[in-house]
């Protein structure tokens, strides 16, 4: 049924929430990517076959519904219930009766399959109540979760579509313009550009043919925020792209997905022809005689397509070169005509920003920094997932309300935000209000929104190495002082890693980090030593000790630490012997185990699973045998 | 290119049918491909070149500086090794590390037999079960070295890990 | 028409100039390897930087820009040897010593700012190739586009496709003799000339007998410009004895 008209879409609204009021209980379950790796699909599976075998969905109006990433990847699969709000943790096909019989139709909940919280071992049943949850404020991120992302009636029901509605039945596209300029917004994908002012430029731009872009390339390690919003509420990008083509005056749109996220190409496509089968998308959108469709392009597994420039060349056909920005992508972008170009949650954000005024936005976050931010809080903390928070929360009570604090206990050493463009951020620096200015000044950037924790047992200069190991091969090799330059920083951290450190290597790699900042083409280039400047700000102390003792504080550099076994501490449990891939340790159980440092390739999995902290790291030299 | 098998054209006239003959649609038209026959085969290549109007230089160019393709056979099952920053702290090089061990080939290698191919490849997006291990179309979060075998599906093993 | 500074220097230059059309105007040296006046700027080599101030900045906010492929603007000030500017110059030799360490184009780039001796690893598969891009961008401009470039980062190369003889090359030698560093091979001999692992066969000219172009690029040109091949086979000795005898009837008045 295509809308031709606002009254239309206001009816079809009614018959979405006429629709969902018919069902009395809403099961949903999470097949984002990280459940379905848990086996979501079972679950879900199981669910639909129960309620359909008891007919529950005809006599009691009982929904399965699969969604989106609900972000606590960890704990999944997840299983929300509406109305009761409940949510389940780690469920099984084998829960599926007893969460049906129990908590659906008997209103029960089952303690054991609720969250525990780690700090107080308290369970908590209530969604809204797990600190997880309930620091967080979600707006690109709103109906992730609650809707099935191949159901547009859902998506609508949750509010999809109304800000466009109202864009086109009450605004100009300069109207559409200051409202997202009032919001303050600024682009979401780590350049932390003005949305507002980007539209603006390419609206002025003469010329007849112009696009608006998607950036779904999400190349940074450790970030998967856009992936769950094309995945989870494909509509809300979608809305976003025909609100910003209405203003700019754009007809052609693109998404440009990578190459590594599958399940968010179905669900975009799903998105699309249901959108344009209601006229939501294509022809007279919603009977306005204003025109633009979308097509999808799959990146061909390039980081450097991330980048705008390269991302166009990329949709051309081309390989993935950036190019000077001296003429800007809105005068002459694809095709060398005024694009504009987004990031997934960027986009995510128009929508809400129309629907509710762009006040509304910017009552939230800082002076600068507008809004709310979608981050993905992961690596050495307990609760790692997908949240999203107003600009100017802590870096505090990101990592340790929302993130349970550091797995194990262990100290927190530091927070790596920005991927491969940002830095590492200390402790000392651990109530920083997160906004993209305060990121900056510390030595980090905001980027895509990854954060990733690590304890001590994280090597700073391991982490700066790995980050040039990951640019070297995504480098496009264009200009001299990335592609030469990263290589040539990733042979000295070779070098730094092993402990064979020279003493001028630290002078080299500033005279080599401020030429790579001062001379390369294009923001990868110019960014790369980022990583590497902040671990040295703040962690210079390691990276000495590589040089001068051939040590490595955080005890990881496998050529630098040896291990061994604490006779005091060991019970003879045998779970090292176990773990060790390469038969190094012997011992027979109950009786004292002892690592053979001749065969031990300080992979460090025996003192992973000690569970009596009996296993300790020491630097290599130390060790006065004949072997290393 | 002489040492290559021949392979079947049609699924790549087929391909081609599907989008506008020109240079734009050179990177979709390659992931079709890479996804048909498991490879860029050269004999489809040059006959993308010639369809799209693209010059055989620009085609090969685009073939290599993309992760995506492959120019030769890969193995049935491709598995894949996340290397993202949370899978890289949490232990992904110890997973390559069990692969290599276990197959014998180093990661862009393929076993012997054609039946596996290991590839480390970028972040997946699944961070919060890191380490992450893809084996063919399957994931498996949370790895650990030592279900190496339970992976390779040499044991029947279900969803969970 | 903008006026502008290049190191204090005043110039006017045309709408479309780039920096550094401005500086060569001032009489200024800016050291290049990836340009070549008729190609498309590239931006590659990162050589030819220059800090730059555009009206509306702060007095003393300057931006590294590289001069081939940044346009003028009026009042813009130009610096093309600030501290900095320079610095990034000796990174740049460096690093393209380390990877071109018997290259004498590099070498006495490098020397002439400084270096003798590169910083860093030296690159074990030494080679000429600087990756300035001239080759392919020849290639690409004369409408034959035999060679690209291929893979990426550090392991980029240029290659013909397969790393096989290019079937689009028409041995016409434009990559061989803009490269800098003459890093491109090739051999004449017999009427034949070869290049990139390619036979070609020469066209002779009737009247002199010598080997002028290539039967492929004769054919290129002819499809191009509807001339037939044939004419693309005169020698320089023909056209100058063919001008010689232009001359001999011109009549010479007053």
């Amino acid at each position: 049924m295509r809308i031709e008209s606002i009254a239309q879409f206001a009816a079809l609204q009614e018959q979405a929430r006429e629709r969902a009021t018919s069902r009395l209980q809403q099961i949903m379950v999470c097949c984002g990517t990280g459940c379905l790796a848990s086996g979501s699909k079972k679950v879900a599976e199981a669910f639909a076959a129960e309620v359909a075998k008891r007919e529950l969905d005809a006599s009691v109006g009982m929904v399965v519904k699969t969604t989106g990433c609900h972000g606590f990847c960890e704990r999944g699969p997840l299983v929300a219930l509406l109305p009761s709000g409940i949510l389940y943790t780690k469920v099984k096909p084998s829960n599926v009766e007893q969460i049906i019989d129990k908590t659906v139709l008997g209103g029960e909940v089952i303690p054991s399959l609720t969250y525990k919280n780690p700090a107080d071992g308290q369970r908590i049943a209530a969604y809204t109540e797990i600190p997880f949850y309930k620091h967080q404020t979600r707006v690109a991120m709103r109906n992730i979760g609650r809707i099935d992302p191949t159901d547009i009636l859902d998506a609508i029901v949750e509010g999809a579509y109304a800000g466009l509605a109202k864009a086109l039945s009450e605004m100009t596209p300069e109207a559409v313009i200051e409202e997202v300029a009032v919001a303050g917004q600024r682009g979401r994908g780590g350049a932390g550009f003005s949305t507002s002012r980007k539209w603006r430029s390419c609206r002025r731009a003469p010329g007849d043919r112009r696009f608006v872009l998607c950036n779904g390339d999400e190349g940074d390690p450790g970030a998967f925020k856009d992936r769950s919003i094309m995945e989870g509420v494909p509509h809300s990008v979608l809305e976003g792209m025909v609100i910003g083509a209405w203003a700019v005056g754009a007809h052609e749109g693109y998404i440009y997905v990578r190459d590594e996220y599958p399940l968010a190409v179905v669900h975009l496509t799903i998105a699309l022809e249901q959108a344009r089968r209601y006229g939501l998308l294509g022809e007279n959108i919603m009977g306005s005689g204003f025109d633009f469709d979308i097509k999808i392009s799959r990146g061909g597994g390039a980081f450097v397509c991330g980048e705008s420039s390269a991302l166009m060349r990329s949709l051309e056909g081309k390989i993935g070169e950036p190019r000077a920005k001296y003429v800007h992508s809105t005068d002459k972008g694809l095709f060398d005509l005024p694009t504009v170009l987004n990031n997934v949650e960027t986009w995510a954000g128009i929508g809400a920003i129309i629907d509710r005024g762009g006040k509304w936005f910017a009552s939230m976050g800082t002076d600068r920094s507008k809004g709310t931010k979608a981050f993905s809080l992961v690596g050495k903390v307990k609760n790692t997932g997908l949240i999203e928070l107003p600009m100017g929360t802590t870096l505090r009570t990101i990592i340790f309300d929302i993130g349970g604090g550091i797995l194990g206990d262990r100290p927190f050493k530091a927070v790596q935000t920005g991927g491969p463009s940002g830095g590492c951020v200390p402790e000392s620096l651990l109530d920083l209000p997160v906004d993209y200015e305060r990121l900056t000044e510390a030595g980090s950037m905001m980027g895509s929104g990854g954060m990733i924790v690590m304890d001590d047992r994280t090597c700073m200069v391991d982490v700066a190495r790995y980050f040039l190991k990951f640019l070297t091969e995504e480098s496009c090799g264009k200009c001299v002082p990335c592609r030469e330059g990263l290589q040539q920083l990733l042979h000295i951290f070779d070098r730094l890693v092993d402990g064979r450190g020279r003493k001028d290597d630290i002078a080299k790699i500033e005279r080599l980090a401020r030429g790579m900042q001062l001379g390369s083409l294009c923001e990868l280039g110019k960014s790369a030593p980022n990583p590497v400047l902040s671990t040295l700000r703040y962690f210079r102390s390691e990276y000495e000790a590589h040089i001068h003792d051939r040590s490595c504080p955080a005890g990881t550099c496998r050529e630098l630490t040896a291990y061994e076994i604490i006779p005091d501490l060991c019970d003879g449990c045998h779970a090292c012997f176990k773990a060790c891939p390469v038969d190094a340790i012997t011992g027979t159980i109950k009786e004292l185990h002892v690592i053979h440092h001749d065969a031990c390739i300080s992979c460090g999995a025996c003192f992973d699973v000690c569970p009596t902290a009996a296993i300790r790291t020491f630097p290599k030299v130390e060790l006065n045998t004949e072997v290393v | 290119m002489s040492e290559q098998p021949c392979v079947d054209l049609a699924k790549a006239e087929a391909i081609l049918g599907k989008y506008p003959p020109e240079e734009p649609s050179l990177i979709q038209v390659l992931q079709d491909v890479q996804r048909a026959y498991n490879f860029l085969p050269c004999d489809v290549l040059v006959k993308v070149a010639d369809a799209l109007g693209v010059p055989l230089a620009h085609v090969f160019s685009v073939a290599t500086f993309y992760k995506a393709f492959a120019l030769n056979p890969q193995g049935d099952t491709i598995i894949k090794v996340c290397t993202g920053t949370a899978c890289h702290i949490r232990g992904a090089g110890q997973l390559v590390e069990e692969l290599v061990r276990t197959l014998g080939i180093r990661p862009d290698q393929t076993t012997e037999d054609l039946k596996f191919t290991i590839k480390t490849v970028n972040c997946v997006g699944a961070c919060a079960m890191a380490p992450v291990m893809i084996v063919g179309e399957k994931y498996w979060g949370n790895a650990k070295p030592a279900r190496m075998t339970k992976y390779l599906g040499k044991g029947r093993g279900d969803d969970e890990n | 028409m903008p006026t502008l500074t290049v190191n204090g220097k005043k110039v006017t230059v045309g709408e479309d100039a780039v920096i550094l059309d401005a500086a060569r105007c001032a009489g200024v040296h800016v050291p290049t390897l990836c340009q070549f006046d008729g190609l498309e700027p590239w931006g590659g080599c990162r050589l030819c930087v220059v800090d730059m101030w555009q009206q509306g900045w702060d007095e003393d906010w300057f931006k590294m820009v590289t001069a081939c492929n940044h346009p003028v603007a009026e009042g813009m000030r130009v610096v093309t040897a600030s501290e900095r500017v320079v610095e990034t110059r000796r990174v740049v030799l460096d690093l393209l010593l380390a990877r071109c360490p018997d290259t004498a184009l590099i070498q006495r780039l490098a020397a002439e700012h400084g270096i003798t001796e590169t910083s860093y690893e030296v690159n074990p598969k030494a080679t000429d190739c600087i990756l300035c891009g001239l080759c392919t961008r020849v290639c690409d401009h004369i409408g034959v586009s035999a060679i690209a470039s291929v893979n990426r980062g550090f392991g980029r190369e240029i290659a013909p496709p397969f790393h096989q003889a290019p079937p689009d090359c028409i041995g016409c030698l434009a990559c061989a003799e803009v490269c800098p560093t003459q890093c491109i091979p090739y051999s004449e001999a017999a009427g034949s000339r070869r290049i990139w692992d390619k036979d070609f066969e020469m066209l002779r000219d009737p009247a002199t007998g010598e080997a002028v172009i290539t039967k492929a690029q004769a054919e290129h040109f002819a499809r191009r410009s509807g001339v037939r091949p044939g004419y693309f086979a005169t020698s320089e000795t023909s056209k100058r004895r063919a001008m010689a005898a232009t001359f001999a009837k011109l009549k010479v008045v007053g």
